[in-house]
């Protein structure tokens, strides 16, 4: 029993990992904690649903799709709204990310009613036994495809003009404008990509679990506490921060119940920002 | 310029004249409602909305409310109270003091009904809801609520029953119930009622309302072998524990819901493997009830289907049990002073609705039981008490469905 609990956490704790690692890269570069995240988990579980109850896509192939059109909202959502507040306090964007969640939940409550969707793969509820431990096909998939964003990310972020133009953006705003940064395109860019690997998050989560317009609050939450965790800073940060959640509230729920599951992952929280306030793996300042 | 704004003066006024001219044309029995139309409640909110609608139209079409001989009809006031508690009972107040409504109706949902009731009794309004059934509602001695859900603690005690009649009698049962109030109520209540019986509670939890990770729960409830499982939440929570229990291959003999099956949604969102789930209704479309509005359970089923283009579940014939109850109490009482009315409605007694029979209880809670449903291919169907269609248990496994 054990094995299967330790691996029903891992499986979680992947998804977890994918849906902070937006969050945190938006946080981490532009010091921005996006509130609508969950918002953008939830668009891309929408686009999701949409192309396999329309056309007829696989989420697995779709998920490209939908990361692209979710990279082009994020994009010109910064570029037109949020980067003309960028400079102006936290509490600010904070605010109008807030307003940003509520328009798009709201829209899409208008749009989309409040019906409980699913989408039904036919691979759904297929599972792979080993060593008497069940392990479900579609999560294990949504685990793969989580750990291959977060390499693809890693590369981008270490490997490519791009990605070094973002890191010098976030460490040093000056500097990185003295050597031809475009600051505000980086910026939007930046957003576009949390937006997207936000999509991609919610695609996993359309194949898991069933979805509906109000999902996106209770996903802001979680990727939140997962990007504490992991630690601001680190393309690592998420990856770490969603695999010991997801394993901490595995065998918590176990061992206390059910109803616990919030009280672990805030404890976790708190225990963190104790005794290291930077994250498990954030560096010092 | 000046003639645009003459004209919107005559306009507003033309509006005002035609307004108070309807108001005072003919008598009307204000009903008022601060229900969920957007929002977490809204799909079921819909339902009542749907019913209420429904049952004031046939009564005015039926000539509407006899009150000593003058003929009064129904009007509705709704308001959208966007699926939060604290905004509805403030739409309540305002129902009450701005659009001075003469009774009130209920919203969805127990949490939303609690502190709704409380405006009621404040300002002495009766309210009949259809849509809360926690004891948490009627235990607090509040006279001006009366409710057409039975007892939130009684919703397994069918299945439970219907247990103990299968051979063999399984001995082993995982409850697992959300920490809101109605399925705080229906879990306790669960727990007892097998206790009584003499099953086995091996798995007995709580989890929080909107989780949607069951893979520990289901993974302890296969591991302790329980043989049937209830599980007590909402429709999202539903689909999800299905879901997982199929991908963690755990198939009890009988796995039961309190929400979700009689929803369309459910069935959807699951498709073939949502066959055979159990569930629990208050009412269903089998039955066949004499109404004093409607003919019988099937005309109206008919009627309401031809309608709205969806069948009405418990939900739907709990808020058409609601209006029956006004017209019945108002034209017993022969006033509508609402005191009167408060009373005339607990007097209720074997009022004859398409719901079934209805008398309440000293606390204000209708005197009913729950029926058994199960999905056989792909339609709702009650299987206990017997009504035609013959219960699949055990049910077979995932890959056989």
């Amino acid at each position: 029993m054990l094995t299967q609990i330790l691996i029903n956490g891992i499986l979680k704790g992947g998804l977890y990992a994918l849906m902070a690692m937006g969050m945190s890269l938006i946080w981490g570069v532009m010091n921005i904690i996006n509130i609508a995240h969950g918002s953008f988990i939830m668009l891309g579980a929408y686009t999701t649903y949409w192309f396999f109850t329309l056309y007829g896509m696989d989420p697995f192939v779709s998920v490209l799709l939908s990361m692209a059109l979710i990279f082009f909202l994020g994009f010109f959502i910064q570029k037109y709204i949020i980067n003309f507040v960028i400079g102006a306090s936290l509490f600010i964007t904070l605010l109008l990310a807030f307003g940003i969640e509520i328009l798009i939940n709201n829209l899409a409550l208008l749009f989309w009613t409040a019906d409980v969707r699913s989408v039904q793969v036919t691979y759904g509820g297929a599972n792979i036994e080993i060593l008497g431990a069940v392990i479900p096909t579609v999560r294990l998939f949504a685990f793969l495809l989580a750990i291959a964003v977060s390499v693809i990310l890693f590369i981008i972020m270490n490997k490519t003009w791009l990605g070094r133009a973002i890191r010098s953006t976030a460490q040093d705003l000056e500097a990185a404008r003295l050597n031809g940064v475009n600051v505000g395109k980086i910026y939007s860019i930046t957003f576009g990509i949390g937006t997207a690997v936000a999509a991609a998050a919610g695609t996993l989560w359309a194949v898991i679990f069933p979805i509906s317009p109000t999902m996106g609050g209770h996903l802001t939450l979680k990727s939140f506490v997962v990007t504490i965790i992991g630690g601001l800073g680190t393309m690592m940060g998420p990856l770490v921060g969603g695999l010991s959640l997801g394993i901490v509230e595995s065998l918590g729920t176990n061992w206390f119940g059910s109803t616990f599951e919030n009280l672990i992952s805030f404890t976790i929280l708190v225990l963190v920002l104790i005794f290291k306030p930077n994250g498990i793996l954030g560096k010092k300042e | 310029m000046f003639y645009r704004k003459l004209f919107l003066m005559l306009a507003s006024f033309l509006l005002v004249f035609a307004f108070s001219f309807t108001a005072y044309a003919e008598n009307v029995i204000k009903l008022g409602s601060a229900i969920s139309f957007t929002g977490a409640k809204s799909r079921t909110g819909k339902l009542y909305v749907d019913s209420y609608k429904f049952a004031v139209n046939k009564v005015n079409e039926m000539g509407g409310v006899n009150v000593n001989g003058k003929n009064y009809k129904f009007e509705l006031v709704f308001y959208d109270d966007k699926s939060e508690p604290t905004e509805s009972a403030r739409l309540v107040e305002k129902l009450i003091t701005v659009d001075k409504v003469d009774f009130l109706l209920g919203p969805y949902s127990s949490g939303i009904t609690i502190p709704n009731s409380i405006v009621a009794r404040r300002y002495r309004i009766p309210m009949i809801e259809g849509g809360g059934a926690s004891s948490k509602i009627f235990d607090k001695g509040n006279k001006y609520i009366f409710g057409t859900l039975p007892r939130a603690g009684d919703y397994f005690r069918s299945t439970l029953e219907f247990l103990t009649k299968q051979n063999p009698t399984p001995k082993k049962i995982a409850i697992l119930y959300a920490d809101d109030k109605f399925d705080v109520s229906v879990g306790e209540g669960a727990k007892a009622a097998a206790e009584e019986m003499g099953f086995d509670v091996v798995v007995y939890e709580k989890y929080s309302e909107g989780a949607s990770d069951f893979t520990s729960a289901i993974t302890k409830a296969k591991d302790a072998g329980a043989e049937a499982t209830l599980v007590a939440g909402h429709t999202e929570e539903a689909i999800n524990f299905v879901q997982q229990s199929k991908e963690l291959d755990y198939s009890p003999n009988l796995l039961g819901l309190t929400v979700g099956p009689s929803e369309a949604d459910f069935r959807k969102a699951l498709g073939k493997d949502a066959n055979y789930i159990y569930g629990v209704a208050s009412w269903s479309t089998e039955m066949n009830f004499e109404g004093y509005l409607f003919e019988d359970t099937q005309t109206f089923v008919k009627k309401f289907t031809d309608k709205f283009g969806y069948d009405p579940d418990y939900h739907n014939a709990a808020g058409i049990a609601a209006i029956a109850v006004y017209k019945d109490a108002i034209e017993r009482a022969g006033s509508l002073d609402p005191q009167k009315i408060r009373d005339a409605i607990a007097e209720t007694s074997g009022l004859k609705t398409i719901y079934g029979p209805v008398d309440f209880m000293d606390n204000g809670q209708i005197i009913g039981s729950s029926v058994v449903l199960q999905i056989l291919d792909g339609k709702v169907r009650q299987v206990y008490p017997a009504s035609g269609y013959d219960a699949v248990y055990p049910m077979p496994e995932w890959d056989n469905r």
